[in-house]
């Protein structure tokens, strides 16, 4: 990809995205997901407070903001744009998964990973946080300096 | 008071019609025009104002020391990190570094690092349960039919009128900023799961609406935490509990002060009153 255009979702609102560090300038969206603030289930519509503390945080970055259904209008950006692909960050919210596969028969699509908390190999177990913490808590430490 | 100007950092691109505004006069000109393209959304701007500024000066105070002796009051040196981090405004690993910058020795850090591991593994859990996340992880401890949990947020619950100081007192907290201390929050629904009995997806659905750090996952775990549906036992607390980590600020002024309070009593007591097991 040599003109991607970025997408920006709310669970990367900062200077660490990776799709900004890869790609710094680069035309960047965030879409207010209008389905998922009116309440799409199974969560009820959110509050102002939330949107404006979302809209604060987004003014601080370097990023268009659109309002409406989220693939609708990255694509559109991407054409807007003349964009060969899409730059985004992962994330966990099962719709970011939902909202990637309609993206990907139209331009290429890039997920990049944030820097993790805690680096794990393999499968881990989450039965319980004592479980996970049992393997995480060490591999956290591991970067501390003073260790 | 006028508020400063909120001005958006500067785009090297060309705006196009129908893009948002990013320039406003004043927080309440922003407030305004958000009313304007959300006349969905209920209520105002909260006071806790987002973005990586405000991020990063909270980031700067953070003791992890203090931190780990005191968080449990609510007066305690807690970071109120938690709307940045859910939003990625400060990553986890950002956080974790400068916990780590002010790290002597590494007890002093360890409860602090330990939380921010409880927010790496509610994602972890996230991305493995999906959607899973609204279903019981495990049947009910209490002993109490499934059937016998409300399905809706009762009246004086959603309008903070419950005649409960503390509970009245978070209630307005929650929905004026958007933010409660964590033992608030284990307060207010263990106190609407298990004296109330309405089911733990109904508050959560509440607190989602209102919370700037809502995040389905460390909030509908943590929730069925407190049921019962993701632990061994329902989490309950005591009249003696809140008033040592609220510091008696609410049990001084509230009107059931000397008979009534509905947590007035031992764990053993509350057990045998709440559950049927």
């Amino acid at each position: 990809m040599k003109h991607p255009i970025l997408w920006i979702h709310g669970e990367a609102l900062g200077p660490s995205n990776p799709a900004l560090l890869a790609y710094p300038g680069r035309p960047a969206v965030f879409v207010f997901d209008t389905a998922l603030l009116e309440g799409a289930t199974p969560a009820a519509a959110i509050s102002l407070k939330r949107i404006g503390f979302l809209y604060e945080c987004l003014l601080e970055l370097p990023v268009t903001l659109r309002q409406g259904d989220v693939a609708e209008q990255v694509l559109a950006f991407a054409r807007a744009h003349g964009a060969d692909g899409i730059v985004t960050s992962a994330a966990t919210d099962p719709r970011f998964s939902a909202i990637c596969l309609q993206l990907e028969p139209h331009l290429p699509l890039q997920v990049l990973e944030p820097e993790p908390f805690v680096a794990l190999e393999g499968p881990v177990d989450l039965g319980r946080f004592s479980r996970y913490w049992r393997r995480a808590e060490g591999a956290a430490w591991r970067v501390w300096p003073g260790g | 008071m006028a508020t400063p100007p909120r001005s958006g950092v500067p785009l090297a691109w060309p705006e196009q019609p129908g893009d948002l505004a990013r320039q406003f006069a004043s927080r309440d000109a922003l407030e305004h025009e958000l009313k304007q393209l959300f006349p969905q959304a209920e209520g105002g701007l909260s006071p806790i104002e987002g973005g990586r500024r405000r991020a990063e000066q909270l980031l700067g105070r953070i003791q992890p020391q203090r931190y780990g002796k005191g968080r449990n009051f609510l007066d305690g040196p807690v970071t109120r990190l938690s709307p940045y981090i859910r939003h990625g405004v400060l990553t986890l690993a950002e956080v974790r570094d400068a916990v780590f910058r002010r790290t002597r020795q590494r007890q002093e850090s360890e409860k602090l690092i330990n939380e921010l591991g409880w927010r790496d593994y509610w994602q972890r859990l996230w991305g493995q349960l999906g959607d899973g996340i609204w279903q019981d992880q495990e049947p009910l401890k209490t002993g109490v039919a499934a059937s016998s949990y409300a399905a809706d947020l009762p009246d004086d619950i959603a309008t903070g009128s419950t005649g409960l100081a503390c509970m009245d007192g978070f209630i307005a907290e929650l929905h004026s900023s958007g933010w409660l201390h964590n033992h608030a929050r284990m307060w207010l629904a263990s106190y609407l799961v298990h004296w109330r009995r309405v089911r733990w997806q109904v508050g959560a659905c509440w607190f989602l609406q209102h919370l700037l750090d809502g995040d389905p996952a460390s909030n509908n775990l943590s929730w069925q935490w407190v049921a019962s549906s993701f632990s061994h036992k329902p989490y309950i607390f005591n009249r003696s509990n809140l008033e040592r980590y609220s510091g008696g600020r609410y049990c001084t002024a509230c009107p059931l002060r000397d008979r009534g309070c509905p947590f007035e009593a031992s764990y053993e007591e509350l057990d045998s009153r709440l559950f049927q097991r």
